[in-house]
């Protein structure tokens, strides 16, 4: 008997051959042993011995004992599917789907008192926002005088608003039910919970790294005097996406980006989305400048409709007759960066335009590209930097290739060296120099 | 005793027993009590129980021994919480609440905290405004209050006097002030008995 195969020519399983390999088997030599033909399979089913049709239906997708995965080789010859841990999940989720409570119906003492106890708080929440908003309503009708000076009636104004913002939330925060929902991501973003929600784990973690990264790659200063980000920019090329500060394959960044730009504020919004680059070398003056990729504006954006997709944008602006209704005002070139020279970072900035105010993009279509001032740019169209986020370009194989195709071949040879600083000449160390 | 939290690393050694079992071994139970045959029988081969031989992990231990086996080896720190998305849900939700309930009730006991000084002030500042007939006078002519409260208004000692005595903060009994010693009341008049008074 070979080593390999059972008494009873099943393929014999090792306790190293873990549950993948088995599945392997079973695709491969399970049809190895005799191949039935096919005219005496119809037979087979009579030629099965009784003890054997005691067994009853076997499925392959839902055995879990030991014993009856044997019995389903032995009698049907088939593979039980997956491993024993996979079948047995799947017999319990449908064994639960059979059940189906509603979660919040759950018949748990401490969890339903629970229930009670936050749902009658969030009444008193709700009770506390119309007596908020009767007192808001009325201080609006009151004569300013009354409440102590237009300025100070304002500022009242503004905190009773912010209360009932605030009571919005608390409303709503310790209901299990949002908290799954947005975990699962099927929180509804025109609702304020799960705006807050996410603002507030975009907060914890993916705006931290952001921070970090455009202030040790030192945007600020370089390209602007402060950016304070309150929508999270989410960057991709293709179908990679791209970590603030990564470096780019010079044949991904050719084609224009993908952006995802999440607010958390309610209401459309329209932007602008600048890319720089802040290390273009001057090898006249021995320094460096900038050079802008791409212009676009008046781009909607709004809680609900995150996704700018830059490539559709240019389409569109492509088939469209009206000049006006273009978007792109600079269209994209590919970021290169020189062999032998420091990697380019390339910031990604997207700016809130102010009162949603439309910008004339065949005026912006003249910016000069070469030398791009980023705090004239915003503070000429009056633009509000909300996110930011920013790659790296440098030499790579295929940079040879873009160069050419976005017309740079006579840069593409040039190897650039780092300067060697002569040493001062030698000077002999005299009672003077100590 | 619950051992469940210590589970995964503290298993007793035969801990198979049911709370409220005999504490003897099993294998004297037919002397003590012959007629439970069904359980405790034997049979003439062996000395052991039927049942008992049957049970997984031997004879059940002296709770005594899981006692001390337990507080001789369980770890310091019980095994951490993992529970499963919904179990975790419903933990959260518990939690929540609980920490809610804590909120409001301290709340409530600032609240009352805040009112019960506000009584105590309001009361004080009427001792202040009284005089000796128990009429309200005027803040010019009351005396001070707060750090001067022995300072002496215009109409002199008559106004605000059990204020006065209610505020000393000079040892009478060691260091007990006086208003824990005995009430501050408006009786016996400072005057003594009148031994002259008659009925007219």
């Amino acid at each position: 008997m070979p080593i390999g195969v059972n008494v009873n020519g099943t393929p014999r399983r090792f306790f190293s051959v873990s549950a993948s390999a088995r599945e392997d088997l079973q695709t491969q030599s399970t049809p190895s042993p005799p191949p039935p033909p096919p005219a005496t399979e119809s037979t087979a089913a009579k030629e099965i011995p009784e003890y054997m049709q005691k067994w009853g239906e076997l499925d392959p997708n839902t055995v879990t004992e030991k014993r009856e995965e044997r019995r389903l080789v032995r009698r049907d010859g088939v593979q039980p599917v997956g491993s024993r841990r996979r079948r047995t999940i799947l017999n319990r989720m449908a064994a639960n789907r059979a059940q189906d409570i509603a979660f919040e119906q759950l018949p748990f003492q401490a969890f339903q008192e629970a229930r009670k106890f936050l749902l009658q708080d969030r009444q008193e929440k709700l009770k506390e926002i119309e007596t908020q908003t009767t007192r808001i309503k009325n201080l609006m009708e009151q004569d300013p005088a009354v409440s102590g000076g237009p300025s100070a009636k304002e500022a009242r104004l503004r905190s009773m608003r912010n209360r009932v913002q605030e009571l919005i939330i608390l409303a709503d925060i310790n209901d299990p039910i949002v908290k799954k929902k947005f975990e699962d991501g099927e929180g509804d973003m025109n609702k304020p919970i799960y705006r807050y929600l996410a603002n507030e784990k975009w907060r914890k973690y993916k705006r931290l790294i952001l921070e970090q990264r455009i202030s040790q790659m030192n945007l600020v200063p370089d390209l602007l005097p402060a950016i304070n980000p309150v929508a999270d920019v989410d960057l991709g090329f293709g179908r990679k996406d791209i970590a603030p500060g990564e470096f780019v394959d010079s044949a991904l960044s050719e084609q224009m980006p993908r952006l995802t730009v999440q607010t958390f504020e309610p209401g459309e919004k329209l932007v602008s989305v600048v890319v720089v680059d802040a290390d273009v070398p001057v090898l006249a003056e021995d320094s460096f400048t900038t050079h802008c990729h791409f212009i676009a504006s008046n781009i909607p954006i709004s809680p609900t409709q995150t996704s700018i997709p830059l490539i559709r944008i240019g389409q569109e602006d492509n088939k469209t007759e009206d000049a006006a209704a273009r978007k792109i005002a600079l269209p994209w070139e590919a970021p290169y960066a020189m062999r032998g020279g420091p990697y380019h970072r390339l910031a990604v900035l997207v700016f809130e335009q102010k009162d949603a105010k439309t910008l004339d993009v065949e005026a912006l279509k003249n910016i000069k590209r070469r030398g791009f001032n980023t705090r004239a740019f915003v503070e000429k169209h009056k633009l509000n930097a909300i996110g930011a986020s920013l790659f790296r370009t440098q030499w790579d194989d295929s940079m040879p290739g873009v160069m050419e195709r976005a017309g740079l071949k006579d840069l593409i040879n040039v190897q650039l060296k780092r300067r060697k600083i002569e040493p001062l000449p030698y000077k002999k160390r005299t009672e003077r120099m100590r | 005793m619950n051992f469940s939290t210590f589970r995964s690393v503290f298993r007793p050694v035969g801990s198979i027993t049911r709370f409220g079992q005999a504490t003897v071994p099993r294998q004297n139970a037919p002397s003590i009590r012959p007629s439970t045959t069904p359980i405790t029988g034997t049979s003439s081969f062996s000395s052991t129980a039927n049942l008992q031989k049957r049970k997984r992990g031997g004879a059940p231990t002296d709770p005594r021994i899981k006692a001390i086996r337990y507080f001789l080896y369980h770890p310091l720190t019980p095994r951490p919480l993992h529970f499963s998305r919904l179990r975790y849900l419903r933990h959260w939700t518990i939690h929540r609440a609980w920490m809610l309930f804590l909120r409001k009730r301290r709340r409530a006991e600032e609240l009352e905290l805040e009112r019960q000084y506000n009584s105590m002030r309001a009361a004080c500042e009427h001792l202040r405004l009284m005089d000796s007939n128990g009429m309200l006078v005027s803040e010019a002519e009351a005396g001070g209050q707060g750090p001067d409260a022995m300072r002496l208004g215009v109409k002199g000692r008559e106004v605000g006097r059990l204020y006065r005595a209610a505020m000393i903060k000079r040892g009478v009994y060691g260091s007990v002030p006086i208003e824990y010693a005995r009430c501050q009341t408006d009786f016996p008049s400072r005057d003594g008995w009148n031994h002259e008074w008659t009925r007219e």
